[in-house]
């Protein structure tokens, strides 16, 4: 995911902004865009997204932030 | 309460059905209606739009011809395996997510323009995902769902009634009102030889 996206993404529970920790980034998926200017294009591959409220934690796997509630989450990615 | 209103096994079920989806897809939902559809909003290319039960990435695709980027989200990661297989999984063109129709990830007053197509009828509770549809879009922002019509056969009905939510125009007409949309319309669509199997709403977010 674009760390641009933090923008629009809540948390799914109570609408509150989502924190991103220990993020890693991918170095070589930026690039080629001409308006890529560091942080908006920084592309994420892991990390975790915290809402700043509740304190629910949302794992992004592989560049896929999974904002699923914990309730829908129990499913093992195999 | 059909037997796909429990989210688990709506889980398990799709997670074999992705397999073989885009092969069965065509015959009910196929590139026509998909048009068709598309040809109900008016769109810019650098809208923001959500494609919700986005899948294997069938209407997303319809969706890219008209504007340059989509937001996308599914609760199934095997559905959404196919679609990364289609785009690419990172954005350009598709930021994809993992999340509730019911309970959306996104901040209020967001999206141009929500989708969703083939979805509808494994929703729990349909108004409570319409509201947060409602909620993330920009006020005066443009609603489109597609799910299949009521069917005028008796023995389709009964099939239908047990296995998930099937909706009539004037049942689908109460639930987009009652999640607060306006200028509320409905369109069939199909193929030749079944041509209202599909219902697809449109309305407007209050401006």
């Amino acid at each position: 995911m674009k760390e641009s996206l933090l923008d629009i993404l809540r948390c799914p529970l109570d609408k509150h902004e989502l924190e991103l920790e220990d993020a890693t980034y991918d170095e070589s998926a930026d690039g080629d865009s001409d308006d890529s200017n560091g942080e908006d294009a920084a592309e994420v591959v892991d990390g975790t997204l915290v809402c700043a409220e509740c304190g629910e934690r949302y794992p992004v796997e592989d560049g896929i932030p999974n904002l699923l509630p914990p309730d829908m989450r129990e499913e093992s990615p195999a | 309460m059909g037997i796909l209103e429990n989210k688990a096994r709506a889980r398990l079920f799709y997670k074999y059905l992705s397999k073989v989806y885009d092969q069965v897809n065509p015959f009910i939902w196929n590139e026509d209606m998909r048009a068709d559809a598309l040809s109900l909003l008016d769109f810019e290319e650098d809208m923001t739009v959500l494609d919700v039960g986005c899948g294997t990435g069938f209407a997303t695709e319809g969706l890219l011809e008209h504007v340059e980027e989509v937001y996308a989200l599914d609760q199934s990661e095997h559905q959404l395996e196919q679609a990364y297989a289609k785009f690419g999984k990172h954005a350009p063109p598709v930021h994809f997510h993992r999340g509730d129709a019911e309970r959306l990830p996104f901040a209020t007053d967001t999206f141009d323009v929500v989708w969703s197509s083939g979805s509808i009828e494994y929703w729990p509770n349909p108004i409570l995902a319409l509201r947060e549809f409602r909620r993330v879009l920009k006020p005066g922002g443009q609603v489109l769902v597609v799910g299949p019509n009521y069917p005028d056969n008796v023995v389709a009905q009964h099939l239908a009634d047990s296995i998930m939510l099937f909706y009539d125009e004037y049942e689908a007409d109460e639930m987009f009102k009652r999640a607060g949309f306006e200028d509320v319309k409905h369109a069939f669509m199909g193929p030749s030889y079944d041509p209202d199997v599909a219902i697809t709403t449109i309305g407007r977010a209050p401006q």
